[in-house]
């Protein structure tokens, strides 16, 4: 869960392992202030959604992938095609990293508005607008290519 | 849950870290802890050493002015004792 938060947060196998690695050593320091499993895996996320937002701004400083630099693949992806998957990896990643991290929180931890907020420590209200402006974003940028409904 | 919805749910799947992760990871925890200081820490106390050094070399300097112009006074204390030495002594004869 750290890892694959961070992998998807940054898209970069080696920052997310290193992240990882330094949200596990702090969860060994802090073994005794965790009071039940369930709080291990709160507290879990919440450092990995800090570390790895800490990180994505230390390397902000680095070019990244703007949206419309995110390669037209040569076929229409169709839903259920891997090649859609990767391209929806890629566009997450260009999004701003208060929507990346909702969606990822939403997405790959399964979590509710409420937990997200909670996780990241933001309003509900910013969380909700989070997700439904990144689905509107990720819909529009998918009709562009020619990906559309099932 | 839509398409869209199912898609992402599918594309953003856990992944697992490289093989041998969990080792690192307990490899680095009975690892005696070394204290990285930040960088600007780093900075600041080579600018108090800089600093330092730069009072003492002050210090020292002022000091060997002192010490100079003690030597000076001296000296001319000496010549100016030997001319009235040597113009009594003439008187004297």
């Amino acid at each position: 869960m750290v890892f694959s938060v961070a992998y998807h947060f940054l898209h970069d196998r080696e920052l997310a392992e290193e992240i990882a690695q330094d949200v596990f050593l702090s969860l060994h320091r802090n073994l005794g202030a965790l009071e039940s499993a369930a709080h291990a895996a709160h507290w879990l996320r919440k450092v990995a959604v800090q570390r790895s937002i800490d990180a994505a701004r230390r390397r902000s400083r680095r070019p990244q992938v703007a949206l419309d630099d995110v390669a037209e693949p040569g076929e229409r992806p169709a839903p259920g095609d891997p090649l859609l998957g990767e391209l929806l990896r890629k566009l997450i990643a260009t999004l701003p990293e208060g929507q990346r991290m909702a969606m990822v929180l939403r997405y790959q931890e399964d979590l509710d508005p409420s937990e997200i907020a909670a996780v990241m420590g933001i309003p509900l209200g910013t969380v909700k607008s989070h997700i439904q402006r990144s689905l509107a974003l990720l819909r529009e940028k998918l009709a562009r290519r020619g990906v559309g409904e099932r | 849950m839509d398409w869209l919805e199912e898609e992402l749910k599918s594309a953003l799947s856990r992944k697992e870290p490289a093989g041998g992760f969990d080792e690192r990871v307990l490899a680095a925890a009975r690892r005696p802890k070394t204290v990285m200081l930040p960088r600007r820490w780093m900075a600041a106390a080579a600018a108090l050493v800089v600093l330092a050094g730069a009072g003492q070399a002050y210090r020292w300097h002022r000091g060997q002015e002192a010490r100079d112009q003690v030597m000076l006074a001296m000296r001319i204390t000496g010549k100016k004792l030997s001319y009235v030495q040597t113009r009594i002594a003439g008187d004297r004869q």
